[in-house]
């Protein structure tokens, strides 16, 4: 997809070469009037329905992508994003080394027709191409093109340039930084850098907002009082997630295809990360390094000793990355119970198996939440999530753990 | 050496979350639910469908049934039991709901592997509600259910028949111990709770009201009954409470010092459509203006509650309704205006008069379109009007409310040869396209001195473009989780029928002014408007 092709265009996209923040504020602010009409008398004619559209704006978001091919990409998502997110998206192309010009700016603005009551949501993009010396004050070019008094959300797809002064910039001028996990290059580096970023609306990762799902159907498990006394006396819990096939994942570079995952652990990381933090469990010795990253290790729990397992599988059927399966083992009064989610591809067998009555079992839809979904999940949210901050450090701690045994 | 997965954040997190407790039979809240997107689960239970074979299971219920499913809300023990007359099998009755399903939902067609999962937790009770034996039978049923499926012995019970069965229907779950919550059970499950679902109407005045609510009441406590009235869609509910309440601008100018008037509007375009038989005996003030206008107002015009629980907002909705005070018969000629439809035009289509549709007597005196004029007697509203008006065959469907503000103290702009500026006016638009709407005046751009009115219009629908869930999803899952708010309590029924009870007799004694007629696709008749000019105002054209 180029810009600018969205369902419906409310204005012509304005392009310019060579252009100057100036410029670009001002075609911002004149975006949305409408040529005068005249009355018979030559004089305005005022109406009381000025604007073609109704406009409501929520929200500033700012994203930083690596080449204009990766900004085709993240276009493409706003426009399932703007739907639900009126905002003013600027998308900025950092280019190294001097141009012939220090900036070229693409503005459109996109109408989506919802419920079909001819109501209208409309977002404005930008996209901005920076050169040379000015790629490296990224947030000073920023500033003027944001409309005022809305949160702002920093979204870095990609592996964020941790330490990097004009990374640095732009996450303080947000209010909300928006991270992928499975995209870092150094999982452990980057799991412990995203839990030391301080933001005031906090910090969303879209690897944890994937696990929304799984975490539902786990607390879900547990919300019937009876099976909730099991959770103390968890002794096992086990997850699988995928990595693709050797073959296709010499393929990676063909990232509009299937975009590669560099770090497809980080899902279970979290998952597990936040079984231990809700029920405390503390890291008491790795028992062993599996094939392929995966790890075993034993957890310490209020009554029980818990033996983790996170094991990569094989499989071209989901996502890099995406959870398989999740297994709870515990001992009851009454014997073994055993709480299961299984997934296949896009279903999911859900299995209590406890208390020696009937296997309780759904099967349940679990199709891969797309990226404007995720995205858009995340936008919701304006106030740090202190469950996923402590997910976030264990999962941290458990990959040390699992890396200090492979050592 | 240990070291901790968790932090002394995440520690002192947990342990607020698990404060320890010294009572053993109430669990310690589930530690993973914390933080997730949904705070509330409904729990494990069994939902009893009375009346399991007719319509509303089939438009309705089945259908909201199965989209809760799909977002994850229904719990994996939960267990539909339904319970008619009609000779059904367990898969007769599974195909009846997913017939309802591939007709009705959203997410239609239901997908057939999750659909054959949530199957198997559906069975069917055939029975004559009149019979002892089928109570017994369905007590022992959902015994059974209780311990195979571990429905904790929480039991709801909709029911989904004509308001003349319920007394049978209640003292039949009474007398086989089916209505008692478990710690009053004779027998079965000792523990959980039993709620009953009824359905509008609430009665037909307030003799018959106190009836049913008398009858339900022999049989359950009030924190039993939940009086769904699917009007009452939670969005347009906590919209308006938001509005008022979570901004600090509106709330202040909320009172009979900034407010002249208000006016409700519940217009329908469509006419009887079918319920002609129902209509003809209920008319506009008993269907429209007794449950929803009359709800609507009062969160309008309520106090702000101590806190958004159920009672505490069905309080300050019943204070407001006890300042309304009952009309004699000669305010009720000079405050009300009924009307009937004649033939016309709306939407383009030619709509009969309101006598020659199906079902209607020749000469019904039935009122298709009423307006009233009332006051609350308290202290934020006190001399200020309060106009509601609700009609079938109008030319547009809006349910709104719109305040007009008092006008600016001074013509400051008189003698630049500027009149005085229109009044300030608020609207809450609840349907089809909530939203709301700001008028003021503003100056006409150039030399000289023009005054202009502009609308300043907010729309949901380009804020937030995501599917508002169906009243009934959402109705069923706070029944199941407890939350009463959206459902209405015995003395607000009441009290809503001891406002309107007056006119109706009025009107049945002629005491009450004569109904007009006015055409189909206009707004009302001119006695209607003539109701608003003799107080110097008029209503507004949503």
């Amino acid at each position: 997809m180029r810009f600018g092709e969205a369902e419906s265009l409310a204005t012509p996209m304005w392009e310019e070469r060579g252009t100057s923040v100036r410029a670009i504020a001002g075609h911002l602010a004149s975006l949305w009037d409408v040529p005068a009409e005249l009355d018979d008398g030559g004089d305005p004619l005022v109406t009381e329905k000025g604007l073609p559209h109704a406009r409501a704006s929520v929200l500033n978001l700012i994203v930083t992508v690596v080449d204009e091919a990766a900004a085709d990409r993240v276009v493409h998502t706003l426009v399932g994003l703007g739907v639900r997110h009126p905002s003013r998206a600027i998308v900025l192309v950092p280019q190294q080394g001097a141009g012939t010009a220090p900036m070229d700016a693409r503005i459109s603005t996109h109408c989506n027709e919802v419920s079909g009551g001819g109501d209208r949501v409309c977002y404005e993009e930008v996209v901005l191409t920076v050169r040379g010396e000015a790629a490296e004050h990224l947030s000073g070019i920023v500033a003027p093109l944001l409309i005022h008094d809305l949160p702002t959300h920093i979204w870095w797809p990609g592996d964020p340039p941790w330490g990097d002064p004009v990374f640095d910039q732009l996450v303080e001028m947000g209010d909300r930084v928006i991270v992928d996990s499975a995209d870092f290059s150094d999982l452990l580096s980057g799991l412990r850098r995203t839990s030391n970023l301080r933001r005031r609306s906090g910090v969303g990762d879209l690897s944890w907002e994937r696990l929304a799902w799984w975490q539902e159907l786990t607390a879900q498990f547990f919300d019937a009082p009876r099976f909730r006394r099991y959770l103390p006396n968890l002794s096992r819990l086990a997850i699988r997630y995928a990595v693709p096939p050797r073959a296709s994942r010499r393929h990676d570079e063909e990232e509009e295809v299937a975009p590669g995952v560099p770090a497809p652990m980080a899902q279970a990381l979290l998952y597990a990360g936040w079984i231990a933090t809700r029920l405390g469990w503390r890291r008491h010795r790795t028992l062993e390094p599996l094939a392929d990253g995966g790890f075993r290790l034993r957890l310490e729990g209020r009554h029980e000793m818990i033996d983790l397992l996170i094991e990569p599988t094989t499989t071209d059927e989901v996502r890099p990355g995406e959870l398989l399966s999740v297994r709870l083992r515990s001992l009851g009064e009454t014997g073994a119970a055993e709480f299961i989610v299984d997934r296949d591809r896009d279903d999911a067998v859900v299995a209590t198996n406890a208390d020696g009555m009937t296997a309780l079992l759904r099967l349940l839809s679990m199709a891969s939440p797309r990226e404007p979904e995720l995205l858009s999940s995340q936008l919701t949210m304006d106030v740090a999530d202190p469950v996923y901050e402590d997910a976030l450090r264990a999962a941290a701690i458990l990959l040390a753990s699992s890396r200090e045994a492979a050592a | 050496m240990t070291t901790r997965v968790e932090d002394e954040h995440a520690t002192s997190m947990r342990d607020r979350g698990q404060r320890p407790t010294h009572d053993d039979r109430q669990p310690r809240p589930n530690p993973l639910r914390e933080g997730l997107r949904l705070e509330r689960m409904a729990e494990p239970c069994t939902m009893v469908i009375c009346g399991a074979t007719g319509d509303l299971t089939e438009r309705k219920l089945a259908p909201a049934l199965y989209n809760c499913l799909l977002g994850g809300f229904l719990p994996p023990e939960f267990t539909v039991v339904g319970f008619a007359r009609r000779d059904l099998d367990d898969q007769a009755f599974r195909d009846h709901l997913l017939q309802g399903i591939n007709k009705f939902s959203r997410n239609r067609p239901a997908k057939p592997a999750i659909w054959e999962s949530f199957a198997r937790g559906i069975e069917y009770h055939r029975g004559d509600f009149d019979d002892p034996v089928a109570y017994v039978e369905l007590e022992r049923r959902l015994d059974r259910i209780d311990r195979d499926r571990g429905t904790a012995g929480n039991r709801l019970f909709y029911l989904a028949v004509p308001p003349a069965l319920y007394p049978e229907i209640v003292n039949q779950l009474d007398r086989a111990g089916l209505a008692a919550p478990g710690d009053r059970r004779r027998s079965g499950s000792k523990r959980g709770w039993t709620r009953v679902i009824v359905e509008k109407p609430f009665g037909s005045d307030l003799e018959s009201a106190r009836t049913l609510n008398r009858e339900l009441a022999e049989v359950f406590d009030e924190q039993q009954v939940y009086r769904i009235d699917h009007y009452l869609g939670k969005e347009t509910v906590q919209n308006l409470a938001v509005f008022r309440f979570g901004n600090g601008l509106f709330e202040p100018i909320w009172n009979r010092r900034y407010i002249d008037s208000v006016q409700i509007t519940v217009a329908e375009t469509v006419g009887v459509e079918g319920r002609g038989e129902f209509y003809d005996a209920t008319g506009a003030l008993r269907d429209i203006v007794q449950g929803h206008a009359l709800q609507l107002m009062a969160m309008f015009a309520m106090d702000p509650p101590v806190e958004f629980h159920a009672d505490d907002l069905r309080d300050e909705k019943l204070k407001v309704l006890r300042g309304v005070k009952p009309m004699s018969p000669a305010d009720v000629a000079t405050n009300t205006v009924r009307g009937q439809y004649v033939s016309g035009w709306v939407e383009g289509d030619k709509v009969a008069s309101y006598r020659d549709a199906p079902e209607i007597t020749p000469d019904s005196q039935t009122e298709t379109f009423v307006a009233l004029k009332l006051g609350i007697d308290s202290w934020r509203w006190a001399g200020v009007p309060f106009y509601l008006r609700s009609g079938k065959a109008l030319p547009s469907r809006v349910t709104e409310i719109s305040v007009r503000f008092k006008q600016a103290p001074l013509a400051l702009f008189a003698r630049a040869g500027v009149p005085q500026i229109e009044p300030n006016v608020l609207a809450i638009r609840v349907q089809p396209d909530e939203g709301i709407l700001l008028r003021f005046g503003a100056k006409v751009p150039g030399q000289g001195l023009q005054i202009r009115n502009v609308n300043m219009d907010f729309r949901y629908g380009s804020s937030f473009a995501v599917d508002s869930p169906d009243a009934y999803e959402t109705l069923l899952l706070d029944a199941m989780v407890g939350d009463a708010s959206l459902f209405t309590r015995d003395d607000e029924v009441e009290r809503a029928w001891e406002i309107l009870d007056p006119i109706l007799d009025a009107w049945q004694a002629g005491q009450g002014g004569p109904l007009h007629f006015y055409g189909a696709g206009t707004w009302g008749p001119p006695a209607a408007d003539e109701l608003l000019e003799r107080d110097g105002r008029a209503w507004r054209r949503p």
